[in-house]
């Protein structure tokens, strides 16, 4: 597992870097993953340089946890001609294959299909580098889930599934529109190693990605993780919450940066003084990812029709 | 080479000359890969594909489940990432099932990521009546045509089926390939040397000064049979095969009417917001109240039933009436 200093400063910059969004006027409409922070981070540190992992619309954690610029993605997610797709993709479709972020899909399961192109494309053209795709419980619900998990399996497609489960479609719980008790169960039928997970737990994540993503490096075939998390706040920065006030706080008392922060002092690997100075840092790291951000022209109205055909 | 006697063009079918385009386009690129259902071994379901299967081998001619959500979403993903995919859908009614990840992903790639990454994948698709029923006949080209980025060629000729496949393979986006089970039998020139017919470029098949009719496909070959007839009967028709439907060749259409001054249009699909609705506005908008009229589908599903199916869509009498209509 890589240093854990610098996976618990990228939760803690995932979560600052949302926060900080949303306390903006002009941020639009946003999805965050404020509580599902140890999913990005655990799964992106068991990725290589090589490889491309796409997200759904829920992207941001998975766009920093990858390393996609953190002003380059602020001036995406706030429009401006700067940012990663010269602000014409906006939180939902931001890409920057450059880094291994091959890009987000708004779509919910629409991704998945198109994650599977991706490994198609290596496993044809011999490059090396596996593909991962994120995607949330909701995708269960879609026919194309299982069309492509079927694929990946007869073609052994180097692509490791990494669903998402925090528990919701925007208001709807998955117990009432699933019908599995646990989802990893389909991928095991179609013949891939499957897991569920804490997703809470940043190593319990780490673990079980490394051990996914070994295995399909290793020419194994696809592979499926279940990551069980829990969205802390409601679907979109426009949407209602549902879930009542107190269910909420009992939510944020599991916070996945706060369980790995214990865990590491109490382990002794880092101090008080440690976590203040990440902080300091991230809180500077944020501001100047504003600021790149606001430096940035929108693009002129003729942009409308540039990159079309 | 000059100072040479030319080859004699080859005759194909229409088959053959798709088969020789995709086997073509692999041969000289290797990331061109087919993907479709019974496109291996079996060659395609109408044989357009023979051949391939033995030449590449089963890692570039991939035969696929049922699933066209997935095999249109795995053709726009592999294009992304560097493939040149054609995705085979053998029945145009089925590409509503891949629409998704061709329209929200394949067409919006290159715009969304403000033209850094393209996805260049041709679906080839098979569209119109031969008693195959309701959900196995249909021409749907016309809703495609309203999508940003997406290109759609339709060819008519044998010729056309070779240059138009071989132009689409090497698009940098997506392009919608569509043939017509009726064109498949049927034989016609191809040139022996390596041509590519533009993307973007209608053809003229017939001059004529009376009227303009615009069609595509496999409409083409009735229109031309009911311009024999009405040529008999002293009236001057102008075919304009417009080949490709998205982006229009309005350029060579306004050039036709602006000889002619009258429009008809004609094809196997709905007029309601169909081809002939697009081209009659475009006209419009340049010429005015010229004398216009749509010929298409009856507005009904298309039945198996040979009664129903002939009733349903134009032949050469209803073109001929048509234009006599017009032209009267």
């Amino acid at each position: 597992m890589p240093d854990a200093v610098a996976l618990l400063r990228k939760m803690m910059l995932i979560r600052a870097f949302e926060e900080a969004l949303a306390r903006r006027p002009d941020h639009g409409f946003q999805l965050l993953s404020t509580g599902e922070e140890a999913v990005s981070v655990g799964l992106c540190a068991a990725l290589e340089s090589d490889d491309q992992l796409l997200s759904g619309g829920r992207s941001i954690g998975a766009a920093l946890a990858r390393g996609v610029d953190p002003g380059r993605l602020m001036a995406e997610l706030l429009g401006r001609t700067e940012g990663t797709n010269r602000g014409k993709g906006g939180r939902g479709h931001v890409a920057d294959p450059g880094v291994g972020f091959f890009g987000a899909h708004a779509v919910v399961g629409g991704n998945l299909s198109i994650a599977a192109g991706v490994a198609l494309s290596r496993q044809v053209l011999g490059a090396p580098g596996i593909v991962a795709v994120m995607f949330g419980d909701g995708a269960f619900g879609a026919g194309v889930l299982h069309e492509t998990l079927n694929i990946a399996a007869i073609w052994r497609l180097p692509l490791l599934f990494v669903c998402n489960n925090n528990q919701l479609s925007v208001s709807t719980p998955r117990s009432a529109v699933l019908a599995p008790k646990v989802l990893s169960d389909l991928a095991r039928a179609y013949g891939m190693p499957a897991r569920t997970v804490d997703g809470m737990s940043l190593e319990a994540v780490a673990d079980a990605a490394a051990d996914a993503a070994r295995g399909v490096r290793a020419g194994e075939g696809p592979a499926f993780l279940e990551l069980e998390s829990l969205r802390f706040a409601s679907h979109s920065t426009s949407a209602r919450e549902t879930r009542d006030r107190d269910v909420l706080a009992k939510m944020r008392t599991r916070c996945p940066i706060q369980r790995f922060q214990g865990a590491l002092m109490a382990r002794g690997e880092i101090d008080e003084g440690v976590v203040a100075g990440l902080r300091r840092e991230i809180d500077l790291a944020v501001a100047d990812a504003i600021a790149f951000a606001e430096a940035s022209p929108f693009p002129a109205p003729g942009e409308a029709l540039t990159d079309v055909w | 080479m000059s100072g040479e006697p030319s080859l004699s063009p080859l005759r194909l079918f229409f088959r053959e000359a798709i088969a020789r385009s995709v086997g073509e386009e692999m041969r000289r690129d290797p990331r061109v890969i087919v993907m479709g259902q019974d496109v291996g071994a079996f060659g395609g379901s109408y044989r357009e594909f023979s051949g391939l299967f033995g030449e590449f081998g089963g890692a570039r001619v991939r035969d696929t489940p049922v699933a066209e959500a997935a095999m249109v979403g795995l053709g726009v993903g592999a294009a992304a990432a560097g493939l040149r995919p054609l995705v085979s859908i053998t029945y145009m009614d089925f590409m509503m099932l891949g629409l998704d990840p061709l329209v929200n992903y394949g067409a919006k790639l290159r715009y969304k990521t403000g033209g850094r990454m393209t996805a260049p994948v041709v679906i080839k698709t098979t569209a119109g009546a031969k008693g195959q029923g309701v959900a196995h006949s249909q021409c749907i080209e016309a809703w495609l045509m309203s999508v940003p980025g997406l290109k759609v060629v339709a060819p008519s000729t044998v010729a056309d089926a070779y240059g138009l496949m071989k132009a689409a393979l090497r698009e940098e986006g997506p392009v919608v390939y569509v043939d017509h089970k009726r064109l498949f039998p049927s034989a016609g020139e191809a040139p022996r040397d390596e041509i590519l017919t533009p993307i973007g470029q209608a053809c003229i098949r017939r001059a004529g000064s009376d009227l303009t009719i615009a069609t595509h496909g496999y409409m083409t070959g009735v229109v031309l049979e009911a311009v024999d007839v009405l040529a008999g009967e002293g009236l001057s028709c102008e075919v304009v095969d417009l080949r490709t439907l998205s982006p229009l060749d309005v350029t060579t259409l306004s050039a036709s009417v602006g000889r002619t001054r009258r429009l008809l249009t004609v094809e196997e699909g709905q007029v309601t917001c169909g081809v002939g609705a697009e081209v009659a506005a475009r006209m419009r908008e340049s010429f005015g109240a010229v004398p216009m009229a749509r010929l298409g589908a009856l507005a009904a599903p298309v039945s198996f039933n040979p009664v129903l199916e002939a009733a349903c869509i134009p032949d050469a009498g209803r073109v001929c009436s048509a234009a006599r209509a017009l032209c009267g």
